[in-house]
């Protein structure tokens, strides 16, 4: 897309979400409107949605699904609140959901679910920052009540036409119900992507007022982009087309994305810091959880491509162990290899690290090298005496 | 043909069909039998409420003012039947932390047992052969497991008892659409859903002795009455009750 494509874009989606860009010569996203006191809900609708979302969010307070852990949804939180201003965060409950999926959802009452697939993905504070200011951004908009609205409303013009062509049925009055449902339908998934490009224009807008580096939205996109393309890659599958919009996306493309968020930061903000490695340090202790769950997750091009990122800075011994999971969950005998070498890896770092020891011996069984195998296992089992599964390994020691 | 597909798809949006539910039915556990007036106390949690109305094209409008009003007449109500029949409700406490969670776990085992109940002893459709064979002698084996004795206010309690219950009443304009519909296309569409159900769960085994599933419940619920109504046919042969329609 090119630049002046973009301006007038931008200029459009401004205009249509009743911003002026008063300084109309600057190429950044404006900054967020003036922060209007506590957000309530009004009229049938939104109190109605609300008082629902009242009810998941008092069943989510205590389902299993959750990473009760203070110290992280805490930094999540705060994270949240330095990019949005602590007025804005007020209205705003944050939760960690344990799904590894690359996700982030903000519910009509201002219950942020942020999912364990997107803190493993994030690389510093300020990607982080980016996608909670989208998801604020879809808050600050009332978009769930919107979408409501207009999902009504395209129904409900259905319903009538369905009504008035039963009335006097013809082969054309037919075809035309076909094509006016093609192109509510239609509508209300375009309309559900201008939200979206809403959201991501208020998210940056926060960033570029925030004291986190903005060019990192655009960073988020590009890395998913080659998150993707590595997963297409290991499958087989021919490059995805970050340009295209399906007719049911509920999203922008990534490419797009990518390209507007880049565009509109704010350059005088290139140089802030974007908090890497106090995110990297926060993180730390619950990487081998989401990795395990990113394993299972049995994307193998992803999991590659993740691990490869969090690597970037060296290997640690959690990097390793995940690795050697990933071949040892795929499990061909040409893996093992692979495997083998990844636990080594993770023992030469971490000495006492009783998992490794465990994928290490398997792996050494399944490929053929018995005896070195079970002296793993061994170990394994010293350092893990009760481990859930220590009967079946003493078996297999024999 | 895509496109053709495409529309027979999003059809299904618009006339959403509700057959399985629009039937009752209700079970008890073979040997339970509940004595009236035998001063039994049974527990109550929170019942899930949601009452709003049906747009024209079939979607759910919450509404806050109804469902609370439901929430409260409902619960009056079940005070009201169950001292008739000489039983105790007590209503469970505000349940915090573990426990809390473990009352989630709970409310969530009893949803899908209900809904398995449904779906695979209760209606034509897809019913499991060896729950028809059940059907057939008068078996209803279902249980939550003994756990539920740790549930908050269990040990105050004989038994358990869930509800659920959802409204949509249809708006004016769907209402007219179904009149339409009828009239010109002789196509049937469901103007409101009114569905429930409540089951009985022993405290001590964890066993369901009793479940009712109504798909076409009557009573406005919105209203003290309507909700008396309501209660009665969701207790409908509640063991040990001669409750009148």
């Amino acid at each position: 897309m090119s630049a002046k494509l973009l301006k007038a874009f931008a200029g459009i989606i401004l205009c249509a979400v009743g911003i002026t860009s008063a300084q109309g010569h600057n190429d950044v996203a404006p900054l967020p409107p003036p922060y209007a006191g506590h957000y309530q809900p009004e009229g049938r609708d939104e109190v109605g949605l609300w008082q629902l979302d009242d009810e998941n969010e008092r069943r989510l307070a205590n389902a299993p699904i959750l990473i009760r852990d203070e110290a992280l949804t805490d930094y999540v939180h705060e994270i949240l609140c330095r990019t949005v201003g602590d007025d804005r965060c007020g209205s705003i409950r944050t939760y960690i959901i344990r799904e590894p999926t690359f996700n982030a959802t903000m519910s009509p009452n201002g219950t942020m679910r942020v999912f364990s697939g997107l803190l493993l993905r994030m690389r510093s504070e300020a990607e982080l920052a980016a996608i909670l200011g989208h998801e604020f951004g879809h808050f600050e908009k009332r978009h769930s009540l919107n979408g409501f609205r207009s999902r009504r409303r395209g129904t409900d013009i259905l319903a009538w036409s369905a009504l008035l062509v039963s009335a006097a049925p013809s082969q054309q009055g037919f075809r035309n119900h076909q094509n006016l449902e093609l192109s509510v339908y239609g509508e209300l998934f375009s309309y559900k992507r201008n939200q979206e490009r809403e959201a991501d224009l208020l998210g940056l807008g926060y960033l570029n007022a925030s004291e986190y580096r903005p060019q990192s939205a655009s960073e988020v996109w590009t890395n998913l982009m080659g998150e993707i393309e590595a997963s297409a890659r290991v499958r087989g599958k021919r490059k995805p087309n970050f340009k295209r919009v399906a007719f049911t996306a509920s999203h922008p493309p990534q490419g797009e994305r990518a390209a507007y968020l880049k565009a509109l930061a704010d350059p005088q903000g290139y140089n802030r810091d974007d908090g890497a490695l106090r995110y990297r340090e926060m993180l730390a202790p619950f990487l081998s959880l989401f990795l395990e769950d990113q394993v299972r997750h049995n994307d193998f091009g992803a999991t590659q491509y993740i691990l490869n990122s969090l690597g970037d800075l060296g290997w640690n011994a959690d990097l390793y162990f995940a690795q050697g999971e990933m071949y040892r969950s795929r499990g061909n005998q040409r893996d093992f290899a692979n495997a083998i070498e990844s636990f080594e890896a993770a023992l030469e770092l971490d000495s006492t690290m009783a998992a490794a020891y465990r994928g290490l011996g398997l792996c050494l069984i399944r490929a053929g090298d018995r005896s070195r195998g079970r002296e793993a296992l061994k170990s394994y089992l010293e350092l893990a005496p009760e481990a859930e599964d220590s009967a079946m390994i003493l078996m297999m020691i024999g | 043909m895509r496109a053709v597909f495409l529309s027979i798809l999003l059809s299904c949006f618009l006339l959403w069909p509700n057959v399985a539910l629009s039937q009752e039915r209700s079970a008890t556990r073979q040997g339970f039998d509940l004595q009236a007036q035998s001063g039994q106390t049974i527990l109550v949690f929170r019942p899930a409420v949601q009452v709003g109305s049906q747009s024209m094209g079939g979607m759910f409008e919450p509404d806050a003012d109804w469902t609370l009003k439901a929430r409260d007449h409902i619960a009056a109500a079940l005070k009201e039947q169950q001292s008739k029949l000489g039983n105790t409700i007590l209503e469970a406490p505000e349940a915090y932390g573990e426990d809390a969670e473990l009352l989630y776990e709970y409310q969530m085992l009893f949803g899908a047992v209900a809904e398995a109940v449904r779906e695979y002893q209760f209606f034509v459709g897809n019913r499991l052969p060896t729950k028809k064979r059940d059907n057939k002698d008068d078996i209803f084996d279902w249980s939550l497991g003994p756990g539920v004795a740790d549930l908050p206010g269990a040990a105050d309690a004989d038994y358990a008892l869930f509800i659920y219950n959802r409204d949509e009443y249809g708006s004016t304009g769907r209402k007219i659409l179904q009149v339409g519909l009828a009239l010109f296309g002789g196509i049937g569409v469901q103007s409101g859903v009114h569905v429930g159900y409540a089951g009985l769960v022993d405290l001590k085994t964890g066993n369901l002795l009793w479940i009712n599933v109504d798909g076409q419940m009557g009573g406005d619920v919105r209203e003290a009455d309507g909700a008396q109504k309501r209660v009665r046919q969701l207790l409908e042969e509640f063991p040990g009750s001669e409750l009148e329609k």
